[in-house]
């Protein structure tokens, strides 16, 4: 499989070189390089040239060169355009410097202006929103970050709903992404390093992490997957997810996504590593354990107890989620003596009519089920009500009406949808989605003891996984009984003191002693016998 | 031997689920009537006795497999006939036990499915685990041994509710004498479950802390012990002597039992989720002991490659060691407790500690551990 996958993924050399990524460096001639500029982009109607004659004793001929639509057009002319041509005392300012380093350090008014010498990197600055300034007879030109354009603004979430937290969601914009976490942790130990993946795309990739808090054999391995990853394009970080996750094989997911910056935020200071994409929301962070794919913020921003509750609830949801068809399958298949005789007479009374066996009568159902839930998510909003009404009526009332499945199966249905959806992280609850058909399957032949069977494995294989080297369900096996408070439950915070073990370094400790709150002494109320740490 | 290393927790976990396996299942110590919980508690006793003489032999030899000491304690040569029977009595009680757990699927379960697919099913899961590694199968341990135990608890005190214990079964202890008891402890309770530890000798090298190794195990072996004596004296009181002792599956039939609010009533599914996992863990454990016994003994490089092989060895075996359940329950009633486990849990791991003590007399200070 692997073999395949690298086989398919092979760098393709031509590409690269014909992507224009040669070191050649720059012409002295200003015609020249507009020539080749012209010639390589194939005057492209987005890239604009704009040529400009400046107002010094040898009358330089000056090309400013953008791509229209991802610059902020406002400050190409206020702080470019407008400084050069209107600058009639540049022959002053200039002395004895050459007309580059007058420009680049006494006209241009920008914040980042960086010196460039060969075309790889001006097509790199080029395209990702910089404007290029090339001066006749010079064998170099300048980058200023004019970066701009349409962004979506910082929205709401829409798929990570909280009751009780920030509103933030994260944009398509990578600055604003690393922005929106910087400005939860003002320290400076958060660290940014970025790259470049894609050979066709050059999409900016970068990871977060804490310094002093990210194990860094963590953030050397995150790394190495990263630059070992070489594909034409990255759309998403799904892509990175795929190419750099530790069990490519499995339906669990084994990277957390999240496009909640304050998410991101715990995680880096729990030990994790973030990484960033360019031009999506999704943020990943690593390594990811098995109860983080059931934990939602709201467990962190109301009381401990509620916290736990919900999120325990959340797990025993996820197990119907999984179970409840098969089980039904299972048990009106092989096991009718163990349905309670009173439930059993309704049961076989509603079943009576339906010529199906049960088994066939859940994959009806389920199938239908998704294909609704499909419908749903691709159809645009307008006609997403006639889904609504055709699926309550087709799977709610007619399919019992006409006999081709009995009401119960329509509960187990409805039950099964309903828990799919308590899953706080997508890629987990999909994964329950498809295993359920497979335990669907396994419930028609061999009932319970198959049920029990697939329950065991899927226990082992969880247990096999891992995330960048840390056992999948940690903390629950291997049990570190000073990660539990954060599992399963949510211990609250004075009582969890300490980081994850296995992910962090060995700075662990994160609330300090004495924090449990209480009345105050002063009222006799209550004798403080506090314990410290 | 596989690059893992467990800790103590999880061998204590492993050796509870293992331990469990049989009790669940099969009636024990029954020859002692009444008295069979104090026939398995003596037992457990004894089980501890051969615990101490396999973990002398480990403390000769810490880091490596028993399949590799005893080749160093007996010769090159026979060292690898001895270790070669031994993995051939870990494949025979895999697929003993194998067979018991089809057996009983098919009698309570699943008339119409033929043996072969029951087994065949439970097989591969323990294949597909065994190749995991034993990493992974003490990580599982641990989350079983806690749906397990929620479950063993909460049929605890369903039995309870229900106003089933009838503790005049009980009655009289030591009716026949301890006599009768001992006997029982020396022909049965002794070997199955609480000497077939022996097993564990194949896991100790994986311990990471080598000196919790006898906390961890005695623990695990007090504490099945314990669970064992009770659910057979609940089996007992709630059934009497002369059901259980008829009866195929004693707990089973006390499960059975359970009526409480006319609503939990039953409730096979309690007794058969906890009935395969301990079983499967057993399996587990036996078979991996074998397929790292032989990967030792032949030095093979990847000892998941063996899995295999070595799994439709145990599957077939399964289904051939005996032609019907009468004969199979007959052979490990008479033939095994005498010709297997006597000689392979007591005899042999006995005349190797005397061996190695020999051989090791003169550096013992040195190695010897605390």
């Amino acid at each position: 499989m692997s073999f395949r996958l690298r086989k398919f993924f092979r760098p393709n050399q031509k590409a690269a070189e014909k992507s224009g990524h040669t070191t050649e460096p720059l012409n002295s001639s200003l015609q020249k390089n507009l020539d080749a500029l012209n010639n390589r982009t194939g005057y492209s109607s987005d890239i604009i040239i704009r040529k400009l004659e400046i107002e010094d004793n040898k009358k330089t001929k000056v090309a400013i060169i953008f791509v229209e639509g991802i610059v902020d057009s406002r400050s190409i002319n206020d702080f470019l355009v407008h400084s050069l041509v209107s600058d009639g005392d540049l022959q002053d300012k200039q002395a004895d410097q050459s007309v580059l380093d007058t420009i680049a350090d006494k006209v241009v008014s920008v914040g980042i202006v960086n010196r460039i010498h060969d075309w790889k990197k001006l097509y790199e600055s080029l395209m990702s929103g910089h404007t290029i300034i090339l001066v006749d007879g010079m064998e170099q030109g300048l980058a200023t970050s004019t970066k701009g354009g349409e962004k979506r603004s910082i929205e709401e979430p829409p798929t990570e709903i909280s009751i009780r937290g920030p509103r933030e969601g994260f944009t398509e914009n990578i600055r604003t992404n690393t922005a929106l976490v910087r400005r939860r942790i003002k320290n400076p130990d958060v660290r940014v390093k970025s790259m470049t993946i894609g050979q066709v795309t050059n999409t900016n990739v970068e990871i977060m992490y804490i310094e002093g808090i990210a194990n860094k054999k963590i953030i050397q391995e995150v790394c190495d997957r990263l630059e070992r990853i070489d594909i034409d394009s990255i759309l998403e970080s799904g892509y990175i997810e795929e190419l750099i996750e530790d069990e490519p094989v499995s339906p669990f997911p084994t990277i957390h996504f999240t496009e909640r910056p304050d998410v991101v935020s715990g995680n880096i200071l729990e030990g994790r590593v973030a990484i960033f994409v360019n031009g999506t929301p999704f943020v990943l962070h690593a390594p990811s354990l098995f109860v983080q794919f059931f934990q939602s913020v709201d467990d962190y921003y109301s009381r401990a107890y509620i916290g736990s509750s919900l999120r325990f609830l959340r797990i025993m949801v996820f197990l119907i989620s999984l179970y409840a068809p098969a089980t039904y399958v299972a048990a009106t298949t092989f096991h009718q003596e163990m349905i309670p005789t009173q439930l059993l007479i309704v049961l076989s009374a509603q079943r009576e009519a339906v010529p199906f066996p049960a088994v066939v009568e859940a994959f009806i159902m389920e199938i239908t089920f998704e294909i609704l839930r499909e419908a749903g998510i691709r159809m645009p909003k307008a006609v997403g009500q006639t889904v609504s009404i055709v699926g309550a009526l087709v799977i709610g009332q007619a399919a019992v009406q006409a006999g081709i499945v009995s009401p119960a199966m329509v509960i187990i249905v409805a039950i099964t949808a309903i828990a799919s959806f308590t899953t706080p992280s997508y890629s987990m609850a999909i994964a329950a989605r498809l295993i359920r058909f497979f335990l669907m399957v396994l419930a028609a032949s061999f009932g319970f003891y198959g049920l029990i069977l697939s329950f065991i494995v899927i226990i082992v294989h969880l247990c096999s996984l891992r995330s960048f080297g840390i056992p999948y369900m940690s903390p629950l096996a291997p049990f570190i009984p000073a990660d539990f408070g954060d599992s399963i439950i949510r211990l609250p915070w004075w009582r969890d003191k300490k980081r994850p073990k296995l992910i962090g370094t060995n700075n662990t400790v994160r609330v300090g002693g004495n924090q449990e709150p209480g009345p105050p002494d002063s009222r006799d109320m209550k004798k403080k016998t506090r314990k410290g740490d | 031997m596989e690059k893992a290393k467990i800790n103590a927790s999880q061998l204590f976990v492993l050796i509870f689920l293992f331990e469990l396996g049989s009790a669940l299942l099969v009636s024990l110590g029954l020859s002692a009537k009444q008295d069979a919980w104090i026939a398995i508690l003596l037992g457990m006793v004894a089980g501890m006795v051969l615990f101490f003489v396999y973990l002398s032999l480990y403390n000769y030899y810490p880091d490596i497999l028993p399949t590799e000491y005893m080749q160093k304690i007996v010769g090159r040569f026979f060292g690898k006939f001895l270790a070669c029977l031994y993995i051939v009595y870990f494949m025979y009680i895999a697929a003993r036990v194998l067979r018991d757990f089809g057996e009983l699927l098919v009698t309570f379960a699943y008339n119409e499915t033929p043996l072969f697919i029951i087994n065949a099913v439970l097989f591969l899961a323990i294949v597909y685990t065994v190749r995991k590694g034993i990493e992974v199968m003490a990580r599982t341990g641990e989350i079983l041994f806690v749906v397990l135990y929620f479950l063993a608890i909460v049929g605890f005190i369903l039995v309870v509710v229900s106003g089933l214990i009838e503790i005049n079964n009980l009655k009289p202890v030591l009716e026949e004498g301890m006599g009768t008891v001992l006997k029982t402890v020396i022909t049965e309770t002794w070997y199955v479950p609480f000497g077939e530890i022996i097993v564990f000798t194949m896991i100790f090298p994986y311990v990471n802390k080598p000196r919790k190794i006898k906390v961890a195990c005695l623990s695990a072996l007090a504490l099945s012990g314990i669970n064992i004596t009770i659910t057979t004296a609940i089996s007992i009181s709630v059934l009497g002597v002369d059901l259980v002792s008829r009866s195929q599956f004693p707990l089973l039939n006390t499960i059975q039992a359970i009526q409480v609010a006319e609503f939990l009533e039953r409730l096979d599914v309690f007794f058969m989720v906890g009935l395969i996992m301990a079983g499967f863990f057993k399996i587990s454990i036996y078979f991996y002991a074998a397929v790292t016994g032989l990967s030792n003994v032949f030095n093979t490089k990847e000892t998941s490659k063996l899995v295999y092989p070595l799994g439709f060895v145990v599957l077939f075996s399964s289904m051939t060691i005996a032609s019907s359940y009468s004969e199979h329950i007959r052979e490990g009633l008479q033939f095994v407790p005498l010709y297997m486990h006597l000689p392979f849990q007591v005899i042999i791991p006995s005349l190797l500690l005397l061996i190695a003590f020999i051989k090791n007399r003169k550096k013992k200070k040195g190695v010897h551990q605390k």
